[in-house]
């Protein structure tokens, strides 16, 4: 009976899925008559050919926000857990100074309009990956998960291999994080999923179409198909008129696709790390 | 969203700790102004060394960092770098276009000028905040530049024109010279009502029996998307109500011939007439009960064949019929009814509706101000930014106006960005397949014009902002459903809606705007 239920429950988490999938290969006039169904009264593929206008474009934004995922995960990983680490060691002196100093950040930010100077006019990032890519590669948030988790670590592995003769690094790397792979992997979910999804970044630094990731050129798409419904494209000579309704599905489908397929991998990990994060301090 | 919230403000941080940074590595004092100062400098010597000779000096090759709004198209690249290689023979500078892209392209503006990044020309509107940006002083004075660096500029836009852009006795951009009617209207089917035999749709009364012919013989829901902007507009059009200081909501000048005298338009007897009315109509059905939260444009219905009737402004209300006529030939004819005609008058744009402006931080005013002359008075630069590559994304008709995409080629070849910055009538081309009535349409606003004396008002409405809120509140609670007869009983539902106007400080913000336009019309001698 239990399964029974259970199975029944998952079906139906299921299918606000099977609508968006129904949806992105329905008529664009079908959905604005009759709404979104189960079964699409048409078949059409409209909606993905407005997608896929430019393949050469979504093939681009794809290796950017990969390659930028898969950079910014590793090296993000490896920053985080760097800094986690030492705050998680009892003998460094300016352990509370510095952890205070990092969670300070969580409370009070100075704004849209200084990040944007900053990395505009002093680092001059605009239209670099850089900007994609460095800002979020170190959280407050992440470093403190990650030096909690380093505490459960007991003192005396570190103390004995210091004994054998081992150097910081060397304990860091050989020891430490070998020891810490589910809040490894938790981070690196959170950093992968952080990349993957950033649009706002690309929204505010990128000027050049080819640069794009996915997220970003895909809201873009979206947008456009907004605008040109709307006055202001009145006079936009632009002869293209996307599907609207339907495009939104077949984007949702495209943009999720790929990385859903992550979870599975690094999920038995979650549960764990996550609880960890739980306390703070 | 916690997560994200702890990114940002980290980020924040980290910037607020690097550039604390900066400045200290930086040494000497202030980080950003001996840049700033330098810049100027330069550019005081380029202009200086340009008046020895009395000509222009363009011995400095120079890139020019530009914007425009919304989206590219994927064949600018090539147009840009066509044009680029035009530029660098004729004035020694190329230009990067940069595109806002069409998302938050308003948060895009506030960043580039509030941060002085360095662009030396953007698209600039009184639509996308010219006016809030001249205020605050993120745009160059061009009066001294523009009669030696742009002479046929200066001369062929109208002296109206340069008032608009004139704050506080500096120019603060360059007006698009194209003479614009956008008033609102309604499109409609017009097919059916001849096949009904429904009136002329001449009035207000003509326009209710039409719905009511479409909702009862037809069986069709006439305005079936969100209806606001439909019976808003009309509402304002038909009381001759005019909006007033931007985005007061309730509060209207009661009629143009009277600028000063201002209300709070729920408090009139029109108002009360018109939700009666509106009751009616939304009892009949003519739109339906949950319009308030659907997204879905009205004209999306009509090309599926399940609506009858849409809101736009006139040009808008042009390129939807033409869209029509093109790819849904099962609807054999389209009519347009502009609001103009319950008063019969019309009033154009104002010249900064498009244009361009130079932000304050540009490092090289001079010669983006000679380059936009070229783009807007040689046809041979204007052709290729406005319509493209000729032969590959248009081609011109024996009649002058515009084929695009060329008849053969690729419809991704129909070439379109925002150019209404520099658009100048005289260099203009009509599209070729545009809707046939709009020529009529521009001939009878032209005929029937008004200056604008309503839009130049710019309010700020610092002082009464609190009240404004609980008013806006106010508006979209109680006011929209109102409006749309969406009530159950309208006596008691306007009077519910006035008391909580009143509450919310409708009366300050009256006082305010009345203020305000009183000042203004003393200003401009208005009675």
């Amino acid at each position: 009976m239990g399964y029974i239920v259970i199975s029944v429950l998952a079906l139906l988490c299921l299918l606000p899925f099977w609508l968006i999938i129904s949806g992105s290969f329905s008529a664009e006039d079908d959905i604005i008559r009759d709404g979104f169904r189960l079964v699409p009264n048409h078949f059409s593929i409209d909606a993905y050919k407005a997608v896929f206008s430019n393949p050469m474009q979504i093939i681009q934004a794809y290796e950017v926000t990969v390659g930028l995922t898969l950079t910014g995960t590793i090296l993000g990983l490896f920053f985080t857990s760097m800094a986690g680490y030492v705050l998680s060691r009892k003998d460094f002196k300016y352990r509370d100074k510095l952890a205070f100093f990092i969670y300070f950040t969580t409370l009070f930010s100075g704004g849209l309009i200084p990040w944007y100077i900053l990395i505009v006019n002093y680092l001059d990032w605009k239209d670099s990956y850089l900007a994609l890519l460095v800002p979020a590669l170190m959280s407050a948030w992440n470093i403190i998960l990650m030096k909690n988790f380093m505490k459960s670590i007991p003192d005396s592995i570190v103390e004995s291999a210091k004994i054998d003769g081992a150097g910081e690094f060397t304990i860091y790397w050989k020891l430490i994080l070998p020891l810490s792979t589910p809040g490894l992997a938790t981070i690196g979910l959170f950093l992968g999923l952080s990349y993957w999804n950033d649009w706002f970044s690309a929204n505010v630094f990128i000027t050049t179409e080819s640069k794009y990731p996915l997220q970003f050129l895909l809201y873009k798409i979206l947008a456009s198909a907004a605008v040109l419904k709307t006055d202001i494209a009145g006079n936009l000579g632009a002869d293209f008129k996307a599907p609207a309704e339907t495009l939104k599905m077949a984007v949702a489908i495209v943009v999720t696709g790929p990385i859903i397929f992550l979870y599975p991998f690094v999920q038995r990990y979650f549960v764990k790390g996550l609880t960890i994060g739980a306390v703070k301090g | 969203m916690k997560k994200r919230l702890f990114k940002l403000l980290s980020v924040c941080m980290a910037v607020a700790m690097l550039s604390v940074l900066m400045s200290a590595c930086g040494g000497s004092g202030g980080s950003g102004s001996p840049e700033e100062g330098k810049s100027t400098d330069s550019s005081a010597k380029e202009e200086s060394a340009a008046v020895d000779d009395g000509k222009p000096d363009t011995s400095k090759k120079v890139v020019l960092n530009w914007y425009l709004l919304g989206d590219a198209h994927a064949d600018t690249p090539k147009v840009v770098a066509e044009w680029n290689k035009m530029l660098e023979k004729d004035l020694n500078a190329t230009v990067k276009l940069n595109f806002t892209t069409w998302n938050d392209w308003q948060t895009k503006y506030n960043l580039l000028l509030a941060s002085g990044e360095k662009v030396d020309m953007l698209f600039a509107s009184s639509w996308a905040d010219f006016f809030k940006f001249a205020k605050q002083g993120a745009f160059l004075d061009l009066k001294d530049l523009l009669p030696k660096y742009a002479p046929e500029t200066w001369k062929e836009v109208p002296e109206q024109d340069w008032k608009d852009v004139t704050i506080g006795g500096k120019i603060l951009a360059v007006p698009s010279t194209y003479p614009e009617y956008t008033p609102d209207g309604l499109v409609y089917r017009e097919d059916w009502r001849e096949e009904l035999n429904a009136p002329e749709i001449t009035d207000l009364d003509s326009i209710e029996k039409y719905l009511e012919a479409v909702k009862t013989v037809k069986k069709v829901t006439p305005i079936k998307g969100k209806a606001w902007n439909e019976v808003n507009t009309l509402f304002h059009n038909y009381y001759d109500f005019k909006n007033i200081g931007g985005d007061s909501g309730v509060i209207v000048a009661k009629s143009y011939d009277t600028p000063r005298d201002v209300v709070a338009y729920p408090f009139t007897m029109e108002f009360e007439e018109w939700v009666k009315r509106m009751k009616t109509w939304a009892d009949k059905g003519f739109w339906t009960s949950n319009t308030l939260s659907i997204q879905q444009e009205s004209g999306d219905f009509i090309k599926t064949g399940t609506g009858a009737v849409y809101w736009r402004n006139a040009p808008g209300a042009s390129g939807f019929i033409a869209d029509i006529e093109k790819n849904h030939r099962e609807i054999k004819k389209m009519g347009y009814f502009p609001f103009t005609r319950f008063h019969n008058y019309a009033v154009p744009n104002l010249g900064i509706n498009n244009g361009m402006a130079i932000p304050k931080n540009s490092e090289n005013p001079e010669r983006s101000l000679m380059v936009l002359e070229k783009l807007r008075n040689d046809p041979k630069y204007y052709n290729l930014m406005t319509y493209g590559i000729e032969g590959e994304n248009y081609v011109l008709n024996d009649k002058g106006a515009i084929v695009s995409p060329p008849p053969g080629k690729d419809p991704k070849k129909g070439y379109g960005i925002a150019s209404w910055g520099w658009r100048y009538s005289k260099n203009e081309h009509p599209s070729s397949n545009r809707w046939e009535g709009e020529d009529k349409l521009m001939e009878e606003f032209k005929a029937a014009s008004r200056p604008d004396i309503f839009a130049p008002i710019l309010m700020d409405y610092q002082p009464v902002k609190s009240q404004l809120a609980a008013v806006n509140q106010v508006y979209q609670q109680f006011g929209m459903p109102l409006m749309m007869g969406l009530v159950p009983d309208v006596d008691q539902a306007l009077e519910n809606y006035r008391s909580k106007l009143k509450a919310a400080g409708v009366d300050a913000v009256l006082a305010y705007v009345q203020k305000e336009v009183n000042a203004y019309a003393d200003e401009k001698g208005l009675k």
